[in-house]
């Protein structure tokens, strides 16, 4: 198990469930890509969260050093408090 | 009534919650049983975060779509879905995640966590992140029964 790749990994998947959340409200199309994976948008998102957490971790392990580092989980608390962020001023906005 | 969704969605999460505090604790000071007792209490919370997951992701899918959420949209109050229900629901996918890192970094590291300080502290912010993390989502689920309660109360179902 790299420790490093799964923190990044992690990292990523957050960010990356941040994104898709918001292009998931400004794309219809998109929405209905997402719903079709398992009958609701939120299903699709959840499912496919899974799958880009696996295969990031699989990427990151056999490209990267693992070499874990304070530093490493500091980028990931960032991301999880700025994608956080990013959903609440999304949703607001789009109110 | 509660419908027992919600309420296994509620209990387990913050029984899973109260698990990454336990975490915590045990590595504030840790030694060879308390880290053994910080996978236990890990294992815990993220097999009780996962379910929570499937019971409120089932409850929200089958239930609060086609009986809640039109209320609480009539109402005044329909901020409440549009702003608190998309944060939380969208939010809460941070945590299943968050608690396997956490679970996986513990059986990892296991004893040399006692003198990798780098380890121990990622792990108790980690820990930490998860608990604030979910009590804030748990805060927006008792907004979203009291948006629904302020909507009944409107006249609106």
């Amino acid at each position: 198990m790299n420790p490093k790749a799964l923190t990044r990994a992690t990292a990523m998947t957050i960010a990356w469930v941040a994104v898709v959340t918001i292009c998931s409200e400004l794309s219809s199309t998109f929405k209905e890509l997402l719903a079709s994976i398992g009958g609701h948008h939120w299903i699709g998102k959840s499912v496919l969260s899974l799958v880009v957490f696996g295969v990031l971790y699989g990427v990151f392990a056999m490209f990267g050093n693992d070499r874990f580092s304070l530093r490493d989980t500091s980028w990931l608390i960032a991301t999880v408090v700025l994608s956080g962020l990013a959903i609440v001023i999304f949703y607001v906005v789009h109110f | 009534m509660v419908n027992p969704l919600i309420f296994m969605h509620a209990i387990l999460a913050e029984i899973g919650l109260f698990a990454f505090l336990w975490v915590l604790v045990e590595l504030l000071n840790p030694t060879e049983t308390r880290i053994e007792r910080a996978k236990i209490a890990a294992s815990i919370g993220a097999v009780c975060l996962l379910t929570a997951w499937l019971a409120g992701g089932f409850y929200y899918v089958e239930v609060y779509g086609s009986a809640i959420k039109p209320v609480i949209k009539a109402s005044e109050a329909k901020w409440v879905h549009s702003i608190v229900m998309e944060v939380k629901e969208h939010v809460f996918l941070f945590l299943p995640i968050l608690a396997l890192l956490i679970v996986a970094l513990l059986h990892k590291f296991d004893k040399e966590i006692i003198k990798n300080k780098d380890a121990r502290v990622s792990i108790i912010l980690l820990a930490g992140l998860v608990f604030l993390l979910g009590f804030s989502i748990a805060g927006m689920g008792a907004v979203i029964s009291s948006g629904y309660r302020f909507a009944l109360e409107s006249g609106l179902a």
